[in-house]
């Protein structure tokens, strides 16, 4: 089964904000699609999950009853306990009683949350909420798995939690798909898409997009260039095509730093 | 200029039967940028409301400027909250005039991206430029201290480092900063980090001392999957990184053990924790008590 | 302070909608309907001396039918079908004069009048012989009850789900918009059901309020009335995103309601300038309904006006919001571009 997007456009009013993408989320695997606000990930997801409408290209996905979603806001009721927003998804979905009943108790166990099932979903920790919300997309067992940013705010312990339950649909054989901010998550992708307004920026597995990155980062007290310098701790990271021309040493560069030296060149319109 | 901006000694504060911050010390320098880390529930926002003087100690002392929190130690400081605080149905030029107000400063001079956008509503702006004009709110009257709490969540990688410009300029310039986050690569902008967790301090130092000698197990092989459900199955706690299974809390011979009993080889190294799998084995032990 | 409120206030359009429209509908409302006087009273005259009695009466009573051949039967049945407010048989000496006490202040006005006229008449007041104003205003609050859960409680639960983010989660799941649509608007009809039938029996109770009427009449009314009340809840759901701004827009629907509706003041004191408002609002033809049927006993047929009206507006209304609302849990033309992965 291929599931994936193709020569994904979608417009929203007289905004572009989905520009050409082409992403495959194979099963089994997890797909980071990372970028700021109005970068265009929420509606590729939505676009997955059939909310938004494409204007060109193709979606290739499960039938709705294989898909789980979780939007950005947790998707959880909040005034529902942990164990009735289960039921209802679950019984939204056709579960039977005693299928819904194992699902449940499985997924609240793996997340942790046995101890609040009583709970009503308002009175949740952050963390624990977008683990609920979760389980939530998980309950009816998809073949595709689609999550809106289910860790933005949510403190580092809940992320961990979360990326083993991630971790354990992948290695089950689900496609997952999740939209972050955080580019330490996006490392930890089997492959990586980083949008900026719409279009894709750069797009493969994280090792390979570092290593693909052109040129070199410095790190340096006195930039000499500002428009490929920003600010990295107490010094200064450069950007340079070949070489610093002071000799400065080069870094180990991460995914975000990579990111930065993209949209950096993009903005200032070096050719790729 | 010696005397900390910011100072808290021993503060404790308690709800009822919980106790929100225990004995919490520290200072920010002029200068320096101090990272705040910890899981909701740790103390943090405590912790800073106290410094702010929203919230009365139970023990202990906040100070700002060596003062107690008061209207006029407050203007000497600068405070992003984590909703940002501006009012959306406000334009830009509005909501910096406003502030500059309320601070008795001249407004400060929007130009570039912000000059742009003056006259729009905030409420329509998106998220990176949000950020930017909270920010010229709280810097204009030239605060010695900034508290900032979660300054880039929701952004992406650029316009995270910009604003991460914007606050080393002001460490430059001598400002105290204390920043909250739960985005580990950003803790590694700070000159320093202190790690709470229920209500204590637990960590101090750069991001080596925070980890201590916690480390994570990194297993590699092809058949990541079946490696990941044998140790799952151990209720052992296991995430994946890329094609890597990361295991916390165990041993590599532990691992190595059990991979042979499930009969998968593969490469299994000792490597540093990061600071949120840190945090991680943290949570685990059985909370003090009180 | 002040400058930074005046500015957030001014781009709050519903706020300003409130602070500018409704000093305005007050004082038209107060200043030109605000009206307890009749100044006419639908009359018939009936009976052998009919012609000769009709030029004794006073002016206020406005003679719509002289009939010279019917009786004390027909007079009762004019009432009864709202056809006349007051009704004289002539034949007996004193003559007989019946006078419709669900028309309240009508039939004060023809009361005292005729108690003027001494001996020569004996009046008898139906319906609500001791003119009792909460026999009149019962009815009403039955309908405003009714409008208050249709419009403000149903829009307050789904505007909740729009807050929340939740929205998102139904519209994603495989289950058919008109699934969600009738989930979500079930449980308040069940609740206005009650709640209606809960104060009618109290109304009954607390202050003997008869039911003359068949329950099936009053129950078709209500559920009419019901449809457009909840479409009008369901509409305000889709133009609003908080649920401070659906209460403010419920507000907006519930307010010339209560005073227009002939509730409080009489649709026959309120000058036609300002009438043809009442003649738009649901509330105004549900009142006729339920004070028709719990005082008059009034039949099916006298009523095919106000029915009629009702199902026009139920129809338009609640399919036209119920369309609107499918709108936001569907994306449009999404099929063409999707290919099901096998």
């Amino acid at each position: 089964m291929s599931v994936g997007v193709t020569n994904l456009s979608v417009r929203l009013g007289s905004v572009l904000a989905v520009d050409d993408v082409t992403l495959a989320t194979p099963p089994g695997q997890v797909t980071a699609v990372v970028g700021g606000d109005g970068a265009g990930k929420t509606t590729l997801l939505r676009a997955m999950v059939g909310r938004v409408a494409p204007s060109a290209g193709t979606i290739d996905v499960p039938e709705p009853r294989a898909i789980g979603y979780q939007p950005s806001s947790s998707g959880t009721w909040p005034d529902l306990t942990v164990d009735e927003n289960l039921d209802f998804v679950g019984r939204m979905y056709g579960l039977s009683e005693r299928r819904l009943r194992t699902r449940r108790d499985t997924l609240v166990e793996r997340a942790g949350l046995v101890d609040a099932r009583d709970r009503l979903a308002s009175r949740l920790s952050g963390g624990m909420r977008t683990k609920l919300g979760f389980c939530m997309a998980m309950v009816h067992d998809p073949e595709l798995l689609v999550l809106d940013e289910p860790s933005t705010g949510v403190d580092p312990v809940s992320r961990v939690e979360l990326w083993r339950l991630l971790a354990e649909s992948a290695a089950d054989g689900t496609a997952v798909v999740l939209a972050t901010t955080y580019m330490d998550e996006a490392e930890r992708a089997s492959f990586v898409m980083v949008l900026e307004r719409g279009r894709s920026l750069l797009a493969g597995a994280p090792d390979d997009v570092v290593a693909a990155s052109p040129g070199v980062v410095v790190a340096t007290g006195h930039p000499q260039r500002p428009a490929f310098s920003w600010r990295h701790a107490d010094a200064f990271r450069e950007w340079w095509p070949l070489a610093s021309p002071n000799g400065d040493a080069p870094v180990a560069v991460d995914l975000e730093d990579v990111a930065i030296v993209a949209a950096l060149r993009a903005q200032n319109g070096v050719e790729s | 200029m010696n005397a900390p901006l910011l100072a808290v000694n021993g503060l404790v504060k308690r709800f009822g039967a919980t106790t929100a911050a225990d004995d919490v010390t520290f200072v920010v320098e002029p200068g320096e940028v101090v990272g705040l880390l910890g899981a909701n529930g740790a103390g943090k926002t405590t912790v800073i409301r106290m410094l702010l003087g929203l919230l009365r100690p139970d023990a202990g002392d906040a100070r700002i400027l060596g003062e107690a929190p008061s209207l006029r130690s407050r203007r000497a400081l600068g405070y992003v909250p984590q909703d940002l605080g501006l009012y959306t149905e406000l334009t830009v030029a509005e909501n910096v005039h406003f502030t500059a107000q309320a601070y008795g400063c001249e407004p400060a001079a929007l130009s570039g991206a912000l000059g742009e956008v003056a006259d729009r509503l905030v409420g329509r702006l998106p998220l990176g430029l949000q950020r930017r004009v909270a920010f010229v709110c709280a810097l204009q009257h030239s605060p010695r201290a900034l508290v900032l709490d979660e300054p880039t969540s929701g952004v992406d990688p650029l316009a995270r480092a910009r604003l991460w410009n914007t606050v080393r300029e002001q460490a430059d310039s001598g400002v105290g900063v204390l920043v909250t986050t739960h985005y580990i690569q950003e803790a590694r902008q700070c000159d320093r980090l202190l790690l709470m967790s229920d209500g204590r301090v637990v960590g101090r130092g750069r991001e080596q001392d925070i980890v201590g000698d916690t480390t994570a197990v990194v297993v590699h092989t092809p058949q990541w999957e079946s490696a990941f459900r044998a140790l799952d199955q151990r209720d052992v706690p296991v995430t994946v990184a890329g094609r890597d299974v990361r295991v916390i809390g165990v041993s590599a011979d532990a691992v190595t053990t059990m991979l042979d009993e499930a009969g998968i080889t593969a490469d299994v190294v000792d490597v540093p924790a990061t600071i949120g799998e840190r945090m991680t084995v943290l949570a685990r032990q059985p909370a003090r008590s009180r | 302070m002040v400058v930074k409120e005046f500015r957030e206030l001014r781009r709050d359009r519903r706020t300003v909608a409130m602070i500018v429209a409704l000093p305005i509908l007050l004082l038209v409302v107060f200043g030109y309907a605000a009206d307890f006087g009749v100044d006419t009273i639908s009359t018939a005259v009936l009976g052998p001396q009919a012609e000769r009695t009709q030029s004794q009466l006073p002016d206020m009573f406005d003679v719509i039918e002289v009939d010279e051949a019917a009786g004390l039967d027909r007079a009762q049945d004019l009432l009864v079908r709202n056809e006349a407010d007051v009704a004289v048989v002539t034949g007996d000496v004193p003559a007989t004069v019946l006078v419709d006490g669900s028309a309240l202040f009508s039939a004060q006005a023809a009361v005292s009048a005729l108690n003027r006229l001494g001996g020569d008449v004996d009046v008898e007041v139906l319906f609500n012989p001791d003119l009792e104003t909460s026999w009149v205003m019962v009815p009403a609050i039955i309908g405003l009850i009714l409008a208050f859960i249709g419009t403000v409680v149903t829009s307050i639960g789904l505007v909740k789900e729009r807050e929340r983010g939740t929205l998102e989660q139904l519209a994603v799941m495989p289950i058919r918009p008109s699934t969600v649509i009738l989930g979500k608007i079930t449980p308040y009809f069940v609740l206005a059901s009650v709640d209606m039938a809960l104060v009618t029996v109290l109304g009954m109770l607390l202050f003997d309020v008869p039911f003359n009427g068949s329950p099936v009449t009053f129950a078709l009314g209500a559920a009419l009335f019901l449809f457009v009340v909840l479409g009008l809840g369901v509409f305000i759901s889709t133009v609003s995103s908080t649920v401070g701004q659906s209460i403010q827009t419920a507000f907006f629907f519930l307010l010339p309601q209560i005073l227009l509706s002939g509730m409080i003041f009489p649709l026959e004191a309120i000058p036609w300038g300002v009438r043809w408002i009442s003649y738009l609002l649901p509330l105004t033809y549900f009142t006729q309904i339920s004070q028709g049927v719990m005082l008059r006993g009034a039949p099916l047929d006298s009523l095919w006006l106000p029915f009629l009206v009702l199902s026009a507006m139920a129809v338009v209304v609640f399919v036209g919001a119920v369309l609107r609302f499918r709108r936001s849990l569907t994306p449009g033309a999404a099929r063409t571009h999707r290919r099901v992965a096998s």
